[in-house]
């Protein structure tokens, strides 16, 4: 292990860091039937070096459940944004840990609905209690059972009985604020023997060793991205020696490797790993120095080639310099720099970008080609706390995009080309099916967002039952195909004179086609409807909201003091070629 | 050798390595804690590839103590 993994370095670090003035806020508390020393510590240090200021609050050893019973606790207090709690299969189990022996068959489903009825109690009454994000871990299935290699037929077995309840827990995730870690896939991943240490656990309680608790974190981590909205959108990559051995220019397209032979294996797998993620919601770009005949007919013609021209939201093949291929990547997408991930073998172009262009994650590929999967299965960079249709219908809704710019650039004019278009907006309110899409639009809308608040679907659920409140978003489709929701906003009636826009948003990708005009109509409209004189608006600047500046000057609103205000009585201009379809 | 066992547990701690001797404790060191105790046990062992039994840990008072620890493990860090 490197001196920067071990626990040493995490504790001694977390004393020095301090909280910086800009950068996002986290507040974490820790719950656990065990000691943690050294969860906090680790998880600060981690998020500061990731930009988050992570505060945090550590109930005391074993009071869990005290903690979450007392309403006035100091865990409540504390007001955390995501709560861990570590749960031991040893704690939870008893005696039964050991041997379930005792047990007749028919109080097997007993003892398991009494356990799940104990963790759901505990959670439920923390969720009613927080607004928190409650992460629970599922329990771990020990590897040890005294029934031997007969384990899996006897119905007493703790294997069983503890996948049971681990079933049940995976089911509450369904509701919205609890979460359920998977820790059995993190002792599988690290070894039982390398986790739970005797010595540590007779002597401090420490169920998870010292010397594993920066990977623990590491998973804990994956929430942190999700919650902070600092998920990976896109990934850019190289061809030759990336996505097949070898180089086409040099060895052809029937000398490359890739296929069933043991390099090309290797390719082949990286290659299936990415389009799993394609499948989920990642954009795949390609940034390569080659001549694009060559390269592009291995993509459209080689027989082992499993990502095809579909796949890629954009494509640069060219003889042009890697750092400019990046940046009209992330202009053509509308996907930041600081979203994108690279990879390409060659470790001068891994520094060149790394210097230029800080922002870019740039994945430390080694010279092996056989480790590649094993690189991007262990990236938490990915992670969202729930994948929405949208994610899963992006990849097609951005080759639409790729056609969109093809008519855009033939015909020229581009009020032209929006006439074209058959632009569609459909007005939806927030429901179950809308509200996690409008959270994840507040969570990760960088550039045409007014106020960038970000609300977690439970934030965006209560205010949408709230009577102060309106919360709509926008479906948005063309000729090209379905762009999914991509707009929101969120209205404060503040009185029957006045109202307030507490967020306005539109997906970059959409942006500056007049629906963001038209969501705006939406509004003054129904002010108008509701008899309200004065719409009042706000624009937080922040270092990526540049785009959306100067929106509400151009749509008549007037400045006062540090609001925009829009007087009901005036007209505002309303694009015409756009279809607007209410829902009421 | 004795530098070695000095400076892992100066690393651990992150305190100036003339800060330890063998009488060094919890009690005249503030930086040595119950927990970060285990943190530089690990070191150890994997530094000198040995295994502390747990009646071992559990007598550790000083880092002297764990002198006599490897004495006792023929490990010869003088």
């Amino acid at each position: 292990m490197k001196n920067e993994e071990n626990l040493a370095y995490f504790l001694n670090e977390a004393k020095t860091i301090k909280p910086r003035e800009l950068g996002k806020k986290l507040r974490v508390a820790f719950l656990a039937s065990s000691t943690i020393n050294g969860f906090e510590e680790t998880m600060r240090v981690k998020c500061y070096q990731k930009g988050i200021d992570c505060v945090t609050y550590v109930a005391d050893y074993n009071q869990y459940n005290q903690e979450i019973l007392n309403e006035n606790s100091g865990l409540y207090q504390f007001k955390p944004d995501i709560t861990f709690l570590i749960l031991d299969t040893r704690h939870i189990l008893g005696d039964y840990f050991f041997s379930l022996y005792s047990v007749i068959d028919d109080d097997r489903s007993k003892i398991i609905s009494k356990k799940i009825n104990e963790i759901g109690n505990i959670c439920n009454t923390f969720t009613k209690n927080s607004d928190s994000k409650l992460v629970v871990t599922s329990l771990q299935i020990p590897n040890y059972s005294p029934y031997g290699i007969d384990d899996g037929h006897v119905m007493t077995s703790l294997r069983r009985i503890i996948s049971e309840i681990n079933t049940e827990l995976f089911q509450w995730n369904l509701q919205y604020k609890l979460l359920t870690y998977d820790f059995d896939q993190f002792v599988r991943k690290y070894g039982e023997n390398n986790i739970f240490n005797y010595k540590q656990f007779f002597s401090g309680d420490i169920k998870i060793s010292t010397e594993y608790i920066p990977k623990f974190i590491d998973e804990l981590m994956r929430y942190v991205y999700a919650v902070t909205g600092m998920t990976k959108k896109c990934i850019v990559l190289d061809l030759d020696n990336t996505l097949w051995g070898g180089i086409i220019g040099e060895d052809g397209f029937d000398n490359i490797k890739l296929g069933d032979n043991p390099v090309g294996r290797a390719f082949v797998e990286f290659q299936k790993r990415l389009l799993a993620l394609n499948q989920r919601g990642i954009l795949l770009a390609i940034n390569s120095k080659n001549n694009f005949d060559d390269a592009i007919e291995v993509i459209q013609k080689h027989p082992s080639m499993i990502l095809r021209e579909d796949n890629f939201a954009c494509v640069k093949i060219n003889w042009e310099d890697k750092v400019e291929n990046l940046q009209k990547i992330s202009k053509e997408l509308n996907i930041g720099l600081d979203s994108m991930v690279f990879f390409d073998d060659d470790p001068i172009n891994q520094e060149y970008v790394k210097k230029s262009l800080p922002e870019v994650t740039i994945v430390d590929l080694p010279r092996d080609s056989s480790q590649y999967s094993q690189i991007i299965t262990e990236m938490k960079e990915f992670e969202v706390l729930r994948i929405t249709e949208e994610d899963t219908k992006r990849s097609s809704m951005y080759l639409g995009q790729k056609k969109r710019k093809e008519l855009e650039n033939k015909v020229g004019d581009f009020n032209e080309f929006l006439k074209h278009m058959n632009i569609h907006v459909e007005v939806k309110k927030a429901n179950s099916f809308t509200i996690p899409r409008i959270s994840q639009l507040t969570l990760k809308t960088n550039q045409f967002n007014m106020t960038t608040k970000r609300y977690q679907e439970e934030e965006v659920s209560k205010f949408s039952s709230s009577d102060n409140k309106i919360v709509e978003c926008v479906q948005v489709s063309d000729k090209f195909g379905d762009n999914g929701i991509t707009g929101t906003y969120i209205i404060e009636k503040k009185n029957d004179e006045e109202w307030i826009i507490d967020t306005f948003l539109l997906s970059c990708r959409i942006m500056g086609r007049g629906v963001e005009e038209i969501m705006m109509n939406q509004i003054i409209e129904k002010a108008r409807l509701f008899g309200i004189k004065r719409i009042k608006a706000e624009f937080i600047p922040t270092a990526k909201n540049k785009p959306a500046e100067n929106f509400y000057q151009k749509l008549g609103f007037n400045k006062e003091n540090n609001f925009w205000v829009f007087n009901t009585d005036n007209t505002m201009k309303k694009p015409e070629h756009i279809k607007v379809i209410k829902n009421e | 050798m004795s530098e070695k066992l000095y400076q892992i547990i100066s690393k651990v701690f992150s305190v100036d390595s003339n800060r330890i001797n063998d009488e060094t404790s919890p009690e005249n060191l503030e930086e040595w804690n119950s927990f970060n105790f285990y943190v530089l046990l690990d070191e150890i062992e994997k530094e000198f590839q040995m295994k502390f039994d747990l009646d071992e840990l559990l007598e550790v008072k000083k880092v002297g103590d764990l002198k006599k620890i490897f004495t006792k493990h023929g490990i010869n860090i003088e």
